[in-house]
Order: C-alpha cells, then sequence, then structure tokens
C-alpha cells in the first residue's frame, strides 16, 4: 500500500480523466472541463507535500522512485497541464472539439510525463513516454475538420511510432547485455562485469539517445516539431513543446547520471553532437520562418540544444542545470504560446504582429518579456538558466562549444527581436485584438510572473533541482 | 554462440522449404502451357457474370465496430495470464483486475455512452 503514495499525483490525474470520461456526454461548457483539469493539477502538485517521503524512496519493485527529482518534475508538469487547460478554453469553443475528451486527454498525457520522470526502470520509462506521446496524437488530430490537424496527427504519428520503436530496440540491446532492465542494475553490471566496451551496449545507448531525442526533438530527431507545432491548435502546441521536451529531459538526465553513467565517454559524444547540431540547425532555420507557431518549433529546437549543454560534462551542477534550464523554458514558451493563442488567427503569423504595441500594449508587453527570455537577455529567467548551462559546459571543458551555444544565442535575438521590431516599431494594420478570456490571461500571468522571478532569484529554483 | 548451433537444422529446413516452393514456381511457369484469353483474365464468382465492382463502398460503422472489438479483445488478452497465475497472485492479483477491469469498462461505457453500439 505505501508503494501507491509514491504515485499520488498521477493517481489524481488518473481519477479526474476517468471521472471526465465518464460524464464526458453531458459536458457541454469548456470552463467546467478546463476548472476540473485545473482542480486535479493543483492536487496533484500540492499531493507531494501532503506525503512526504524520505527521500530517495522506491517502490512497485525498484521501477518507481518517489525522489526530489520526480517531484520537481511533477510539479512542473501539474503546471504545464494547468496552464495548457486554461490557455484551451476559447480554443474549445470556437474548435467545436468535445471539451471532456481533450481534458482528459491532456491529463493522461500528463500522466505518462509524469510516470516517465519518475521512473527509475527502462520499462516504465517507456510506457510513460508511451502514454505521452499515444496521446499526443490524439490531442495534435483533435480538430478533425482541419486538414493541416489530420496531417500533423498523421505525420507525428509515423516518426513518433518509428522512434519508440528505436528506442525500445536500444532497451531491448542493453537489457541483452546487461540482464537488468532498472537502471541501479544496468549500472552495477556495466562497472562490475566491465562490460562498458561491448559493441552491442554502445549500439543500444545510441538508439535509446536517439529515441529520447526524438521526444526533447534534438536535431537530427527534430524533423516533425515545425509540422506538428503548425498543424496542432495553439494550446496543444504550448503543451507539447513545454511538456513533452520536459519529459524527455527528465529521461535523459535521470538515464545519464544513473544508468549510463559507467558510459559517460561515449554518452557525452553523443550528447555533444546532439546539442551542437541542434542549435545551430534550430538557430539558423528559424530566421527563414514566416509562421510564428513554426519559428517558436525551431526555437524550441535551438532550446533542446542549449538544455543538453548542462549533461555533457556529467557533474551534478550541469544535471541540476538542465532542470532549472527544462524548468524556465516550459514556462518561457508557455507564455509565448499563450500570446499566440490570445491573438486567436491573427497571432499565427508574423505579420499579425505588426503594431501590436500600439493597439494592445500589455499584450505585447507580454511577448517582449517572453521574447526576452527565450533569447536569454537579463533580468528574465532565460538568462539565468542559458548562463548556467554554458557555464557547466564551460567547467566540463567544452569550450569550443559553450563559444557556439553563444553565437547561436546572438543569432536567435535577430528573430525573436525581430517580432519585438514588428510589435513596436511598425504601423498598426487591422483592428485591435479583442478582449481574451479570463483564463488566458490569469495563466500569462502566471507564466510572466515566473518568467521574471526566475530571472529576479535565480538561486529560488536551483534550491529545488535535486538532481538523480 | 553454442545455443546458435541447436537452430541450425530449423534454418537448413526453411532453406529446403523456400527452395522447393521457388522451384515449383518457377517450373510452373517456365514449362506450363499458357493459353490466355479474354473471358480467363475476367473476376470469376460462382459461374455468375460478376454483378458489382469487386471493391465495393463498405459502411463506415463497419469500422467503428472492428476497432472496438480490436481493442476489448486485445485488453482480454491480458486475463490468460492472470487465470493461470491466480493461485499465486491471491487478493492482491483479484484487486489488480478488477481495477484494470474497471478502467476497461469506463472506456466501453464512453463507447456505449456516445452511441458506439447504435447501428442506425
Amino acid at each position: 500500500m505505501t508503494d501507491l503514495l509514491i504515485l499520488v499525483p498521477e493517481l489524481v490525474l488518473v481519477a479526474v480523466a476517468l471521472a471526465l470520461i465518464l460524464v464526458a456526454r453531458h459536458v457541454r461548457r469548456a470552463q467546467i472541463a478546463a476548472a476540473s483539469v485545473v482542480v486535479a493539477a493543483a492536487a496533484a502538485a500540492l499531493s507531494l507535500w501532503f506525503f512526504p517521503l524520505d527521500n530517495p524512496r522506491t517502490g512497485f519493485g525498484g521501477t518507481i522512485a518517489g525522489d526530489g527529482y520526480a517531484r520537481f518534475f511533477n510539479i512542473l508538469f501539474a503546471a504545464n497541464l494547468a496552464l495548457a487547460a486554461l490557455f484551451s478554453v476559447r480554443h474549445l469553443e470556437e474548435e467545436h472539439v468535445p471539451p471532456a475528451e481533450y481534458c482528459a486527454l491532456l491529463l493522461l498525457a500528463s500522466t505518462g510525463m509524469m510516470l516517465a520522470a519518475s521512473a527509475v526502470d527502462l520499462l516504465i520509462l517507456y510506457l510513460g513516454l508511451e502514454l505521452m506521446i499515444v496521446c499526443s496524437y490524439i490531442l495534435v488530430g483533435i480538430t478533425r475538420d482541419r486538414l493541416i490537424s489530420n496531417e500533423a496527427a498523421l505525420k507525428y504519428f509515423l516518426l513518433g511510432s518509428f522512434a519508440s520503436a528505436v528506442l525500445l530496440y536500444g532497451i531491448g540491446l542493453v537489457y541483452g547485455v546487461t540482464g537488468a532492465t532498472d537502471f541501479a542494475a544496468i549500472a552495477r553490471g556495466l562497472t562490475e562485469r566491465n562490460l562498458a566496451r561491448d559493441p552491442l551496449l554502445l549500439v543500444g545507448v545510441a538508439l535509446v539517445a536517439g529515441g529520447l531525442a526524438f521526444k526533447i526533438a534534438a536535431v537530427p530527431f527534430h524533423a516533425w516539431a515545425p509540422d506538428v507545432y503548425q498543424g496542432a491548435s495553439a494550446p496543444v502546441a504550448a503543451f507539447l513543446a513545454a511538456g513533452s521536451k520536459a519529459a524527455g529531459i527528465a529521461a535523459v538526465v535521470r538515464i545519464s547520471s544513473t544508468a549510463f553513467a559507467p558510459e559517460r565517454a561515449i554518452l557525452s559524444d553523443i550528447l555533444v553532437a546532439l546539442a551542437a547540431l541542434s542549435l545551430v540547425v534550430g538557430s539558423l532555420l528559424a530566421i527563414a520562418q514566416s509562421n510564428m507557431k513554426r519559428l517558436l518549433a525551431y526555437s524550441s529546437i535551438a532550446h533542446a540544444g542549449y538544455a543538453l549543454l548542462g549533461l555533457i560534462s556529467g557533474t551534478a551542477e550541469g544535471a541540476s542545470a538542465t532542470m532549472t534550464y527544462a524548468f524556465v523554458y516550459a514556462f518561457m514558451t508557455l507564455g509565448a504560446f499563450g500570446v499566440v493563442v490570445a491573438l486567436g488567427q491573427r497571432g499565427e503569423e508574423l505579420e499579425g504582429y505588426r503594431g501590436l504595441a500600439y493597439t494592445s500594449p500589455v499584450t505585447a508587453a507580454l511577448m517582449f518579456l517572453f521574447l526576452l527570455s527565450l533569447t536569454g537577455i537579463p533580468p528574465t529567467a532565460g538568462f539565468a538558466a542559458k548562463f548556467a548551462v554554458i557555464l557547466s559546459a564551460v567547467r566540463g571543458g567544452y569550450v569550443v562549444l559553450a563559444v557556439l551555444a553563444v553565437i547561436c544565442s546572438v543569432v536567435s535575438a535577430f528573430f525573436y527581436l525581430r517580432v519585438a521590431v514588428l510589435m513596436y516599431m511598425t504601423e498598426p494594420e487591422g483592428s485591435a485584438p479583442g478582449r481574451f478570456p479570463v483564463a488566458v490571461s490569469a495563466a500569462l500571468a502566471v507564466a510572466a510572473v515566473v518568467t521574471i522571478a526566475g530571472g529576479v532569484f535565480p538561486d529560488a529554483l536551483t534550491a529545488w533541482t535535486v538532481p538523480p | 554462440m553454442t545455443e546458435l548451433s541447436e537452430y541450425l537444422g530449423i534454418l537448413v529446413a526453411l532453406v529446403l522449404a523456400g527452395a522447393f516452393a521457388a522451384v515449383n514456381v518457377g517450373l510452373a511457369s517456365v514449362l506450363g502451357p499458357k493459353k490466355p484469353s479474354r473471358v480467363k483474365s475476367e473476376p470469376f464468382e460462382c459461374g455468375q457474370v460478376p454483378l458489382s465492382l469487386p471493391v465495393g463502398r463498405l459502411s463506415i460503422k463497419f469500422y467503428l465496430t472492428a476497432i472496438l472489438f480490436v481493442l476489448f479483445d486485445v485488453e482480454l488478452v491480458f486475463l490468460y495470464p492472470w487465470a493461470v497465475a491466480y493461485r499465486g497472485l491471491g487478493l492482491l492479483g483479484l484487486v489488480e483486475m478488477g481495477i484494470f477491469l474497471g478502467v476497461l469498462m469506463v472506456g466501453f461505457f464512453y463507447a456505449w455512452d456516445n452511441g458506439a453500439l447504435e447501428w442506425q
């Protein structure tokens, strides 16, 4: 029974999701469904304090951990879930999406993310990531009458199932070599039986890294991100950009610092390649975009590269910098997508931001804040987080990579600030955007507060980032 | 690698079976007489002249029924290992299977409630 206490946040989300499915036919109003999701997310986050667990503790036969690391990511996923639900309210009504089903899928996808962050066993990790991504496929294609949405869902499904197969094949090879699926036993087997140079194991490590790189949209496993973010409705894209990436990062951090820690050398090489490619490709391709969601997609690819920088050195400080980065990135990208949601159809194209500062100054100021944070300019959270990951790369001796990251950061300033120039330095076109629903404003306010607070008090968050 | 040598017999049988089939098909296509005619290339329906196109239009309702069948049929596969290991699992196994079936029934209820089982 005590094992169940570790899973209380997940159980809360699943219970609310099942309840929503049961009453789905009778839920007509999006506000009710979204409110129940917010309550569930809050309950899941609060339950972490009501059931204090001795640290670190595992349950279910040593496959799921209830440690501070899992708790950190559970809070992130709960916040992501609540903000995504708030953003969705107007979208659900406009697109005639069944609200209860949509919210149940959000809840189940978040459950999968939480499971992936708590997993200390390759199979549970796979299960969590699959639960997340299967729900995501449906969420991307939930606006059935929009062609672009169908296309995005199909692409996501085909590429995603292939990536899952790659991950599973990697897990199979690792199991074949070490005879274990739980992280501690894999690490033990590698050091005690001196398997670190086994070629099959290297293939397994590379396949697992590739499968997880798909989830965080790192180059060369990034091809899905622009099409999926553009085809999905803006709230779903926000949910995926923040949540799917954080879940992937949670898995990569835990695996690289526990199971594959004895394989540090080969893992570092893979991570360096992924990070460098993501930084360059993401930053360069974002310049050419004229669609806001595609621009944010390429930005999310570049940010996957920044997040991986912390992991390359393999130190605890680096892992904690990557965790901070995932947290901060989630809120600033949720905020930027939130402005896209708030502006509606107009927010999809870059041209829609023309002269926004004159017609709705508050929205423009919020967008400016999130863009500054995505660029990494003080005093926003993006700066503190980016500084920490680049510092950890320098300390690990990867100076060239750190210089590349700084250069890419400068390049990224070009396309982020181009939006700011459009908002502040061009004449407004068309009418002012209408008033936003209260839910969207509230979610934007939360994202803005976290983005500012994370920059002003960067150490406050670091105390929570317990490396696995 | 000693374990793999035990499969050698299976490999030999596989190669022989494949070769036998290939040789027969190849011989038939080389030696067999070929007298094509128009009647021979027509689609054939129990001696009748075909009434409709071979690939007609199917109602979308079959798709829904098939999906529901696959879903619940595959889920029920999990009941068999549970039944085999029932004595060892005891009360805990019973409760867990109850939860599993409960979640499954929620999905079934959803499909029912939304009219997936009505054939209108």
